[in-house]
């Protein structure tokens, strides 16, 4: 079965995240197993994002191997996807950035991890970082290419002045 | 020497000729015998001599010695006076042609010479003027050629700024839209706009993630 990588897992830190929670789940069951009998036992609650990984990839944290699987999985992913860097003019929402990350894994690669960053001068658009190349669609030059329109705009409220 | 003076000299020398040949004659002349008196003994050649020499020593006494020699030095005072004058007059007249002389040949080499100077200043200021000519027309020439340089320049400058903007133009127009509504672009408004950017780059994305894995 193709592993699914919900949208809410935007950057190498998630995953990174990912996977101590799941250490951390290994962990309580191996001391779940030591505990002696009649001791309180308190689970470790998951993150949404943990249980919304799971729940796409029809994985029971519960079982070991399943565990094992999601582990390496997300191991690979840290390991192998691509991970391109955005930058905007503002911090984007996660609704926006779940947007783009969409269309990515829609249209360039289905397990693309973004690490988004924040450049003012950028005014509009964005720039995007690829591991060979730089894609710049910010407004400067929106405008750049757009210049003959603009100057003649200028020679036109010049010459009517 | 006035003539009142030689007329005295003359006078004098007259005066005591006369008075000498007055008294060589007198032992020559033959005495009037005295009524009643006795025949005086023959006067012999020496005994006149003596006598004569009496005579003159009669005459010339101390007291007419002394009176020669005071009219002497009067005389010669006065001549003495005399050709003082004169000496001065000359000495006055003299002076007074060896200073015109002098005021002449100083008057005349001093026209001389303000005649060169005013020639070398004549020449001078032609040469001034000629060389002023010369600075002008030169800094003329300059002023022309920096007023040409300077427009040049200023063309330069101008072509220079101008293409400066023109290809600083989308920064600049950006520095001002991020200026102006800088705080007011929404990420969400740009969504559109920036799925068509990498809509349109999605090739080239695409090619660079696959050969990065």
């Amino acid at each position: 079965m193709e592993f699914k990588l919900p949208l809410g897992v935007v950057s190498n830190t998630d995953v990174s995240h990912l996977m101590r929670e799941l250490a951390a789940l290994d962990e309580f069951f191996i001391a779940l197993k030591a505990r002696k009998a009649g001791t309180s036992v308190a689970p470790p609650r998951l993150t949404r994002l943990l249980d919304q990984i799971s729940k796409e990839n029809k994985l029971n944290l519960l079982q070991t191997s399943h565990r094992k699987s999601l582990s390496n999985q997300l191991a690979k992913l840290e390991k192998s996807a691509p991970l391109l860097h955005i930058s905007f003019a503002a911090e984007p929402s996660a609704r926006f950035l779940e947007q783009i990350l969409a269309w990515l894994r829609e249209n360039v690669h289905s397990f693309c991890l973004l690490q988004v960053g924040l450049q003012p001068s950028i005014a509009a658009g964005c720039v995007l970082r690829t591991p060979n190349q730089v894609f710049d669609m910010s407004l400067r030059v929106h405008l750049e290419k757009e210049k003959a329109f603009l100057l003649e705009l200028i020679r036109g409220a010049v010459s009517e002045r | 020497m006035s003539s009142g003076g030689i007329a005295i000299i003359v006078g004098l020398i007259v005066s005591i000729t006369g008075l000498f040949l007055w008294l060589l004659w007198r032992p020559y002349r033959k005495p009037k015998p005295a009524a009643g008196a006795k025949t005086a003994p023959p006067v012999t050649r020496s005994t006149l001599l003596e006598r004569a020499q009496e005579d003159v020593d009669h005459i010339f006494n101390d007291e007419f010695r002394e009176e020669l020699r005071n009219r002497g030095r009067l005389h010669f005072e006065k001549v003495i006076g005399e050709n003082a004058m004169f000496l001065q007059q000359d000495l006055r007249e003299t002076t007074t042609q060896v200073n015109e002389y002098m005021r002449t040949e100083i008057t005349r080499t001093l026209q001389q010479e303000f005649k060169k100077y005013q020639e070398s200043i004549s020449d001078a200021k032609q040469l001034a003027l000629s060389s002023i000519e010369k600075t002008v027309a030169t800094i003329e020439q300059q002023r022309h050629f920096l007023e040409t340089q300077l427009q040049a320049q200023a063309e330069t400058q101008k072509a220079r700024l101008l293409e400066h903007f023109e290809s600083e133009m989308a920064s600049i127009v950006n520095h001002y839209v991020l200026r102006a509504i800088g705080n007011q672009i929404d990420l969400s408004d740009q969504l559109e706009y920036i799925l068509a950017e990498l809509e349109n780059n999605k090739k080239a994305i695409i090619e660079d993630v696959k050969s990065g894995i």
